[in-house]
């Protein structure tokens, strides 16, 4: 080490870099031993099925072996089917979901914002909200058949529940404090609204978007399992009827994925909306 | 609890949306300006009504229907239970399990029909593992959510005190993490009334149950069945929830008065 | 009567880990405390009075020294040894009566109906009769302190540390309960440590008054009260020994330096929470 260096080192070491760094190494060395850890259950699961396929002891037909299940979904996926069903589902998703959280936002801002419409529609739609989405889906096809419009029109249905309520909470349980500075420093209507009852209700506006599209993944895995030609659910229902219980894992498989894919995004864009509302209250100060 | 809120405020605006739509229903079908096979008029929705409770089969399919769900439920939340405390006690049971099951748990619950009833067939046992399983994430997480957050300052009472591992467990921990118990099997008790019809919905068996009754009107064209199907399994979901809220208010009356 | 123990507390050293870093809470703590004694501790905020007393009753292990009761290392927590924390720290989903009953859980001395009859006394010690049967969110920050007093009375432990117990009590309630509890530690031969920031509440119960002082928490001296009791708080030797504590205090924390350490206490103080939540 030349004497140019020496200071700089030094530095390091007292200013608790070197230390800190050690730390974060440290810290890394725990998440990836906790991250093996976590691997001991699957894996082992793994090894138990492929035992159990090895030594026969559950027929082939109700327990295939882990490499026909890996061959199936390469065979779909080359073939394309698998991005054929998957695109058809998640445009279904996301129809609904607009559709859906559309009419979420008006009815939630509505009966939130307005007495009048609270009195008018807000026990209906309690009553509503009790439905479980699949008492509705019968009646819907008598109504729309069994084509795209039910799909959506369920699906939607689904959405709405879980937006209007955290809507409507989230825009009520703002503190009266807050509007009361709107009242002090004589804000307008579209004042307080977009600068007081946006800002203020927009975790518990995503939070409700958040579990409208869990709820939505939900209806459209049941109603695609239930009347459907196309789409993961139907997939899955399809090879179930022949036996090929290699394509149902397939499914599982996806939908895991699928799902997992989209709680990890919107909990990524949650954090994102929420450090961007911690800026703009900075900037505010 | 609202209703009898509403009716003694003397205000009636809420049953203003409802009859206007039954009176359109009504004028439009007895006028005839819509095809009334599709829309059937309310008085042969009545008319269904009469008939299905009067007539064996529908009652028992609705009993049979609620005896599923309340088997289901009931196992589910107790291994919801047992799971989510020993997830919230033990770091290893944590750190073993909690990845797969953080994994599993956005698998979308109807997914795992098609594989339950390959393995288990379409009867009563099939339909009751699904139930169970839909029970058990919720009340498995909420109630590992509340394990984890039993404040330190209490487990040092419990520790001055001398509590033995199990009073730890029954006079600490499980009070204290309650609120959000309660929480999960309320929840719970929601996703598996819907997890009954469901999976009466998809298993078709020649069983009886509510969302076999409706499922079967539906391939007979039987639209007022079918109505009146959807009244009841909205009414036995609306009942269920109130009992719960019910419950859940009293075993908590020592948080006060919040709401 | 219980048997009283002696506390012998050597060179006592603790620290926290905050952020990685550690932080000198007591340093060099030595004390000897005879059976039966009363001892008061005075001292600024955060200069680690309920930590000595968490150290005492046995809740954290990690600290250097020695802390001896009647010759034998403290390990643990025990029944032996009973604390009203400075929050009630009551159970909210348990009546007054239910939380007073938590002290007795696993005591093995009484029978059910000698426990049933203690609960019974201690609510009326703490005058709570009418409240017997109240939830911890129908009662004020006194009361629900009555109550953590009457837990940790009711199971007669050979040494009691009390940290701030009266601090949320009105004066009447506060000089009533300072009686009892000089009734009950007469009686039994408890020993007592008492954690206040009341001087004269630390010089009429005491025997002894250690004065702390923070940055690191260190005895700063120890003030015998050689009068006897019942003890005349307006006779001019009460007065004497108060006005000698409380210059001992200001001497400590001279009020802008004490000020500042407070603040920046606090600040510590919420850094090790968060941290807390992350691991
Ligand atoms: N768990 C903890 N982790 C990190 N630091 C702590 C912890 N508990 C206490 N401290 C720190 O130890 C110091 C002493 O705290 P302690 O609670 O013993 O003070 P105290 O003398 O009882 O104060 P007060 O009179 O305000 O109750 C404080 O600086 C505090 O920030
Ligand atoms: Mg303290």
């Amino acid at each position: 080490m030349n004497d140019a260096t020496r200071p700089v080192v030094h530095g390091l070491v007292n200013s608790g870099i070197l230390q800190r760094l050690f730390l974060t190494l440290g810290g890394f060395s725990i998440r990836v031993s906790h991250a093996a850890v976590g691997l001991i259950l699957p894996l082992g699961v793994l090894g138990l099925w492929q035992f159990a396929v090895i030594h026969e002891w559950i027929a082939v037909q109700l327990l295939p072996p882990p490499e026909l299940v890996w061959q199936s979904l390469q065979d779909l996926w080359e073939s394309g089917d698998l991005t054929h069903h998957l695109s058809v589902s998640l445009s279904r998703i996301g129809w609904s979901v607009l559709i859906g959280s559309s009419i979420g936002w008006l009815l939630g801002f509505s009966v939130a914002l307005s007495k009048t419409a609270r009195a008018y529609l807000y026990p209906s739609f309690e009553v509503f909200s009790q439905f479980p989405v699949v008492g509705w889906i019968p009646l819907l096809i008598i109504f729309l058949g069994i084509d795209e419009g039910l799909k959506i029109a369920a699906i939607s249905i689904a959405v709405v529940v879980p937006v209007t309520v955290a809507t409507y909470k989230g825009i009520s349980n703002i503190p009266r404090n807050l509007l009361e500075v709107a009242q002090v420093y004589r804000f307008t209507r579209s004042q307080v609204l977009l600068r007081v009852v946006l800002p203020a209700a927009l975790p518990s506006l995503f939070s409700g978007f958040r579990q409208g599209i869990m709820q939505a993944w939900l209806a459209l895995v049941f109603v695609e399992l239930l009347a459907s030609s196309e789409g993961v659910g139907y997939l899955m229902g399809y090879a179930r009827l022949l036996m090929q219980l290699d394509l149902v894992f397939v499914g599982v498989i996806v939908i895991g994925v699928i799902g997992v894919t989209l709680d990890l995004s919107l909990s990524f864009l949650e954090s994102r909306l929420q450090s961007w509302l911690h800026t703009v209250h900075g900037e505010a100060k | 609890m609202n209703l009898i809120h509403l009716i003694r405020n003397r205000d009636w605006r809420w049953a203003v949306l409802p009859l206007t739509l039954l009176t359109v229903w009504y004028v439009v079908t007895t006028l005839g300006w819509v095809n009334t096979k599709l829309i059937v008029p309310p008085e042969k929705v009545y008319q269904a009504a009469v008939k299905a409770i009067s007539r064996d089969g529908f009652m028992e399919g609705v009993e049979a229907s609620l005896m599923r769900d309340m088997s289901g439920f009931v196992i589910g939340s107790f291994a919801g239970i047992v799971f989510g405390v020993l997830l919230g006690l033990s770091r290893w049971t944590e750190r073993i399990v909690g990845p797969t099951f953080n994994t599993l748990k956005h698998i979308s619950l109807f997914a795992w029909l098609p594989l339950i009833s390959t393995w288990l067939g379409t009867g009563d046992s099939a339909k009751i593992v699904f139930i169970s399983l839909t029970t058990f994430y919720p009340v498995a997480i909420n109630t590992f959510d509340g394990v984890r957050s039993v404040p330190r300052t209490q487990l040092e009472v419990a520790r001055v005190y001398a509590f033995t591992r199990w009073q730890s467990i029954t006079r600490l921990i499980v009070p204290a993490a309650s609120p959000q118990i309660l929480t999960g099997l309320h929840l719970g008790l929601i996703y598996a009334w819907m997890a009954t019809i469901g999976a009466e919905f998809l298993l078709v068996t020649a069983d009886t149950g509510l969302g076999d009754a409706v499922i079967k009107g539906r391939a007979a064209f039987n639209v007022e069945l079918i109505v009146f199907g959807m009244l009841i399994i909205g009414l036995v979901g609306a009942l269920l929830n109130f009992i719960a809220t019910r419950i859940e208010s009293h075993l908590l009356a020592w948080r006060g008065d919040r709401t | 009567m219980a048997h009283a123990a002696t506390l012998e507390i050597k060179n006592l050293n603790k620290q926290y880990k905050v952020r990685g870093e550690s932080l000198p809470v007591l340093e060099n703590i030595s004390l000897s405390i005879k059976p039966g004694e009363f001892v008061s501790i005075v001292g600024s905020s955060g200069c680690g009075k309920s930590t000595l007393l968490k150290l005492i009753i046995g809740l954290e292990d990690d600290y250097q020294g020695e802390l001896l009761l009647d010759g034998s290392r403290i390990v643990g927590t025990s029944l032996e040894r009973g604390i009203v924390f400075q929050e009630h720290r009551l159970f909210p989903w348990l009546t007054v009566e239910q939380n007073i009953s938590i002290g007795l859980l696993n005591n093995t001395k009484f029978s059910e109906e000698e426990k049933r009859k203690s609960v019974q006394e201690h609510i009326e010690l703490v005058g709570l009769k009418d409240f017997a049967g109240a939830y911890p969110y129908q009662l004020s920050g006194g009361m629900s302190q009555r109550v953590a007093i009457a837990r940790a009375l009711v199971n007669r432990p050979e040494v009691l540390l009390l940290d701030e117990p009266f601090g949320a009590l009105d004066a009447f309630t506060r000089a009533f309960l300072q009686q009892e509890l000089q009734r009950i530690w007469e009686k039994e031969g408890i020993t007592m440590i008492q954690v206040t920031h009341d001087v004269e509440e630390a010089v009429y119960l005491g025997d002894r008054v250690v004065v702390m002082q923070p940055r690191p928490g260190r005895i700063k001296r120890i003030i015998d009260v050689p009068l006897p009791r019942e003890r005349n708080r307006s006779s001019a030797e009460f007065i004497a020994i108060k006005e000698e504590v409380l210059r001992e205090f200001s001497h400590t924390a001279d009020a802008s330096a004490g000020l500042i350490e407070k603040a920046a206490s606090n600040e510590e103080y919420s850094h090790s929470n968060e941290l807390s939540y992350q691991a």
